[in-house]
């Protein structure tokens, strides 16, 4: 049986004409009519799926919209240039966390980035970016790790001198975010995000810890409540076979402390860290739409959202695909070419999550132009996947949806870029989650207010 | 998910598509949605 005979779910459809596929999203009333190609969607009711067709004017509006829409496409997937870095000042971490991409040894003994050598780096970046992104728009800097804070007094400085220039994150395991460091930052709004996979520490503890083994449950909930209040602040969970049975009960905790987005990851298999944390996708599925459910409840009950960002940015892709702020869910992927990471000894990759295979490395920022690396082998071997080259991802609807994460995830764990990564089906599961909340009218309570602002409607059909 | 009024009628065809200057830029480890922080 074909994928697209699959995800009809063997529903009486109507014959459809080249381009586009009947999708089952496990929804009563309604099933999807997809032009993958375009991400062209509709939701046409199940009872009706002959009439729509044999009445053309859906079939005949796509028509005349698809090839603006495939140019949008074109230019969202090959067209755009790289905005932010993802900078690791160190890659010393002061946790030892199960499933890290960043090999053991370097998070153990690694390197670390002077003020100098930071502010030296920062300064080649503003040049490449002066260069190349137009006027007024500012590159994002999120500073990454390994454990950021660690190079604090330099990453500071950086943010002071820069602040007009770069727009700033900081991606932090929450233990050496003191009052002072929550005030420098919060000051300046740069964004903050957290990592805490369980609302209970006896599950928190066993994929987050130190080196010792001692827990950091208690410093990640003090940093959450000196945010509190804080917009731009926000918690990563990363679902494992640790956690995943306690994802409803952490969106209910981060709920509760005002928490206002969070994601929900699946965690990566790049390294065998990651691959012993796996969790099988229907389990994983499962509990991710359970948890998705909950924050609904949760912003019915009390007005107020917990927005699942990740989640979020699927639903955008399908709203409206070039709103998308996340770039793992479209291929090619945005490593390499939206965005790049940086290590401390200069050297670069497409994305953090290859700073584990050295064959992945591009170049370094302190010998080499930034536009020579985005052209190089191991850059272009990333930026260059997409979901067409992709056996189960060329006939699937919701490729564009899905994007086919993740290229570091394929190659390492599945044997090369043409292969899929893990989770295949609960990212298929997803996208049907999604569109069963746009059937239902609900979809916005699921993103952040105004999360529109900026675009406008090419495409609308609903008469009754 | 929270259950929907049955009462509310939804329409034969749902769609639609909106559309904007593309500046994703982001990666999942990271929460990279809102444009700006508002301070």
């Amino acid at each position: 049986m074909s994928l697209t005979a699959e995800v009809t779910g063997g529903a009486a459809v109507a014959a459809l004409p080249d381009g586009l596929d009947w999708f089952d999203i496990g929804h009563p009333d309604y099933t999807a009519l997809i032009d993958a190609d375009t991400a062209f969607w509709s939701l046409v009711r199940r009872d009706q799926t002959e009439t729509v067709i044999a009445d053309g004017a859906l079939v005949q509006q796509w028509r005349d919209k698809r090839q603006s829409f495939a140019e949008e496409m074109d230019m969202l997937r090959f067209h755009l240039k790289p905005s932010a870095v993802y900078f690791n000042p160190t890659e010393r971490c002061n946790l030892d966390c199960a499933y890290c991409y960043i090999p053991r040894e370097m998070r153990k003994g690694g390197q670390q980035m002077s003020r100098e050598t930071l502010l030296d780096a920062m300064a080649r970046l503003d040049a490449y970016f002066a260069r190349t992104l137009p006027p007024g728009r500012k590159p994002q800097i999120i500073f990454h790790g390994a454990e950021p804070m660690l190079a604090r007094e330099a990453m500071f400085a950086a943010i002071d001198q820069y602040q007009d220039r770069f727009r700033f994150g900081v991606q932090t395991n929450a233990t050496l975010l003191d009052d002072e460091a929550v005030a420098f930052l919060t000051r300046r709004g740069c964004g903050i995000g957290l990592s805490l996979d369980a609302p209970v520490p006896a599950v928190a503890d066993r994929s987050r810890k130190r080196w010792n083994g001692d827990s950091v449950f208690e410093s990640t909930l003090a940093a959450i409540e000196r945010l509190r209040g804080y917009p731009g602040f926000n918690v990563i969970c990363t679902m494992n076979r640790e956690n995943v049975d306690q994802l409803t009960a952490m969106v209910e905790f981060l709920h509760e402390r005002e928490v206002p987005a969070c994601m929900l990851n699946f965690v990566r298999c790049t390294l065998q860290g990651g691959r012993d944390s796996w969790v099988e996708d229907a389990t994983v599925a499962q509990a991710f739409t359970a948890a998705l459910d909950r924050t609904h409840q949760l912003y019915r009950e009390t007005g107020r959202k917990l927005v699942v960002a990740n989640f979020a940015n699927i639903l955008i892709s399908i709203l409206a695909p070039t709103a998308r702020r996340l770039m793992c869910d479209i291929s090619p992927c945005g490593g390499g070419r939206s965005f790049f990471a940086l290590v401390p000894d200069g050297t670069l990759f497409p994305c953090s999550e290859f700073i584990g295979l050295p064959e992945f490395a591009g170049g370094n920022l302190f010998r080499d132009q930034i536009e020579d690396v985005l052209e190089t082998v191991p850059f272009k071997k990333v930026s260059e996947r997409k979901v067409e080259d992709i056996a189960k991802c060329a006939i699937c609807p919701v490729r564009h949806f899905c994007g086919s994460p993740c290229p570091a995830e394929a190659h390492e764990a599945n044997g090369g870029m043409t292969q899929i990564g893990a989770y295949c089906d609960a990212y298929l599961e997803q996208a049907r989650y999604a569109f069963r909340l746009i059937a239902d009218g609900v979809e916005n309570d699921f993103l952040w207010d105004g999360w529109d602002e900026g675009t406008e409607t090419t495409f609308a059909f609903g008469a009754c | 998910m929270t259950k929907i009024d049955p009462k509310t009628i939804r329409p034969t065809v749902i769609a639609s598509r909106k559309s904007c200057d593309a500046e994703g830029t982001g990666l999942s480890h990271y929460v990279l949605m809102d444009k700006q922080v508002k301070r």
